[in-house]
């Protein structure tokens, strides 16, 4: 691994854990926790964003133990960033959007699983009281538990996508050529 | 003997059509020190890249010319917090990092990193954690950790950038030390009064082009002051309207006064 | 046992087999061992730094559970949760990340796993802290977390699209020191202060993971 990616790695990781700053103070429910593994997958492909996926979860689980669980979610982001990438669809709103709102759906199939069998769905306050709303609808235990992480992740990973169209379009054209994938991410390549 | 070589070279970063470097040319002596001035973006910082092997191995781009090394460099780069390792929490590990990546045997790297410390007088900082020490500490602590690594071409960039006037003292003393003890420098500084206490050469550096090379008395010409790039004693004297030829010094001033 | 003189690769040994046992074996009776013994080591850490965050951290899971769940696989949820909670509370609490470089480095394993997670632990609070940075600086310019949604929207790209452009500009010049201090020169690095390792730890590193495969298989049977 070139150590220009070495050096991003951890930037980028430290990228998802530092944003909650930012996010507190617009008062909004949202994580962005996937930002750097996203980002970085959209500069340097998913070898490096899998890699950001892990350590962030990796230093994510000291603060807070149940995240580590979660790290098949950072990987499967990346893995779908990727194909976006490839895709080009970090070229404008328009079409990063509706990616992100897809993610949201895969991440929270990916983590409904993994919520269900290892938190019985009360991975977070949030989810457990979405999760019971669903029961009380009458929907079946994983339908109502895909529900919880769903309200949570749909939203969460359109904005991230949208963060992330802004950031590639902000680089100065000198840094992104740097970068192996920022330039075919936002359809300019 | 010179350690470096810059023949010719013209360098391009990756994406721009001007280029950063044109037809650059300099040389640098075992024991000497040669200093780059120039406006912000007239290219030093990229001669020190391309004098480093950085410039394009790791930034990308085109680079036309020749650049021969004949010793492993060092760089000390502007922005502190940026170059500290990660790897340690400790500022004796941190100045260690470079070393032990090296794969020198650990009496070695405890004697290079010794003598690094008290260089820089770090000695009472030893234990603390890089991420609590102010702006000018770290870049103590970069200085040091570049130095631990024994290498006979050591650039500076910008190195009195985070210190204050004594630590700025300070730092120019150590450098005239490395060069005492054979070590090539070139350093690319804003610090235009240390210079002629400093550098024996000077290399003026206008548009990534070299406009003037020579000693530091080049930094009271008139076409230097008048570019922004002359000593605050010959700035001030021909901003008086005085005479030419302009002073260097305060010590140069007073002889002409007498 | 504070596990503070333990190796690093020890510690991790445990906090991974301790979760994975709550997991494999059979409810409750193999979560309320292994929970037990995962409280027991966090509150050998002390109470500020141990019991107190694992209990704080797992109690609202219980509720929670019990809102959705009836008793026994509340109970049974509840203390792998606990367990897996109180094992890595406990890791963070022990775990010097430096120690844990040095072992890698002196078992000649390449560095660059231990390096992106140390890098990424130092780096974080300077990015934080930047951040907050960032947030008082718009709050003079009248930020402020009212508004519409779009507003707000508006207002997080202000404060994350700088962050995120300066640590990526941060990265090229963290390149170049790595590469200058030698992060890829090749040689095997030195170790500088390689954490004693005994063959009692080794032969109970690879027992817990034999303990965790012996029971995986039985539970499968």
């Amino acid at each position: 691994m070139s150590i220009r990616l070495l050096a991003l790695i951890p930037v980028a990781a430290a990228i998802s854990l530092a944003l909650s700053a930012a996010v507190d103070a617009v008062a909004l429910p949202l994580f962005l926790d996937t930002t750097g593994t996203i980002l970085a997958t959209a500069l340097a492909g998913p070898g490096v964003g899998i890699a950001t996926g892990v350590v962030t979860s990796a230093v994510n689980t000291l603060r807070n133990p149940t995240f580590w669980p979660f790290v098949v979610v950072q990987i499967i982001v990346a893995l779908y960033a990727w194909a976006a990438a490839r895709a080009g669809l970090f070229r404008s709103f328009r079409t990063a959007v509706p990616a992100g709102l897809g993610l949201g759906v895969i991440a929270s199939v990916t983590s409904t699983p993994i919520s269900y069998l290892v938190f019985g769905c009360t991975t977070t306050g949030g989810i457990a009281l979405t999760t019971a709303l669903g029961k009380a609808l009458g929907l079946p235990p994983l339908g109502a538990c895909f529900f919880g992480s769903f309200v949570s992740d749909f939203g969460d990973k359109a904005v991230t996508f949208a963060l992330v169209t802004s950031v590639l379009h902000a680089l100065p054209r000198r840094t992104a050529a740097r970068f192996p994938w920022a330039l075919r991410a936002i359809g300019a390549a | 003997m010179n350690s470096l070589t810059l023949e010719r070279v013209s360098f391009w970063y990756p994406a721009t059509e001007a280029p950063a470097l044109r037809d650059v040319s300099l040389e640098v002596a075992q024991g000497e020190i040669v200093a780059l001035v120039g406006a912000v973006g007239a290219g030093a910082s990229t001669v020190l890249l391309a004098a480093g092997d950085l410039a394009p191995r790791l930034t990308g781009g085109r680079i036309v010319g020749t650049v021969s090394r004949r010793e492993r460099s060092a760089i000390v780069l502007p922005t502190p917090w940026t170059q500290v390792s990660g790897l340690a929490f400790t500022v004796w590990d941190e100045v260690a990092f470079g070393p032990a990546n090296l794969g020198w045997p650990t009496h070695e790297i405890a004697r290079q990193v010794d003598r690094a410390l008290e260089h820089l007088e770090l000695g009472p900082l030893a234990t603390r954690d890089p991420a609590t020490l102010s702006g000018g500490e770290l870049q103590r602590v970069i200085i040091a950790a570049t130095l631990a690594m024994d290498s006979g071409l050591v650039l500076f960039d910008e190195p009195a950038a985070e210190l204050d006037a004594e630590g700025a003292r300070k730092l120019w003393r150590l450098i005239r030390v490395l060069a005492k003890e054979g070590k090539a420098v070139l350093l690319a500084t804003s610090a235009l009064d240390a210079l002629p206490d400093v550098a024996d050469r000077l290399v003026w550096l206008e548009d990534g082009a070299v406009r003037a090379v020579g000693t530091p008395e080049l930094l009271a010409d008139v076409a230097a002051c008048d570019a922004g790039l002359g000593t605050s004693v010959a700035t001030v004297w021909g901003a008086s309207g005085l005479p030419g030829p302009y002073p260097l010094t305060v010590a140069h001033a007073v002889r002409r006064w007498r | 046992m504070t596990g503070r003189r333990l190796h690093p690769f020890t510690l991790l040994a445990i906090a991974g087999a301790l979760p994975a046992l709550a997991w494999i074996l059979p409810a409750p009776a193999g979560g309320a061992c292994t929970a037990a013994v995962a409280l027991v080591l966090t509150a050998s850490r002390g109470l500020r730094r141990g019991l107190w965050p694992a209990v704080l951290t797992a109690a609202p899971f219980w509720v929670f559970l019990r809102l959705l769940h009836d008793v026994p696989t509340t109970i049974a949820i509840g203390l792998r949760i606990t367990t897996m909670v109180a094992s890595f509370v406990w890791l963070a609490a022990t775990l010097a990340p430096d120690r844990l470089v040095e072992a890698t480095v002196a078992r000649g394993w390449s560095v660059t796993a231990a390096y992106l997670f140390a890098a990424t632990i130092t780096a974080v609070p300077m990015l934080r802290g930047r951040a907050r940075r960032i947030v008082e600086a718009q709050r003079c310019r009248g930020l402020s977390p009212r508004g519409s949604l779009g507003n707000r929207l508006r207002a997080l790209r202000a404060l994350a699209l700088p962050l995120v452009l300066s640590a990526l500009h941060d990265v090229d010049e963290r390149a170049l020191a790595l590469e200058t201090r030698g992060m890829v020169s090749g040689a095997r690095r030195t170790p500088l202060a390689p954490p004693p390792d005994s063959a009692v730890e080794r032969a109970a590193r690879w027992a817990l993971l034999v303990a965790c495969v012996a029971a995986l298989i039985w539970r499968l049977k």
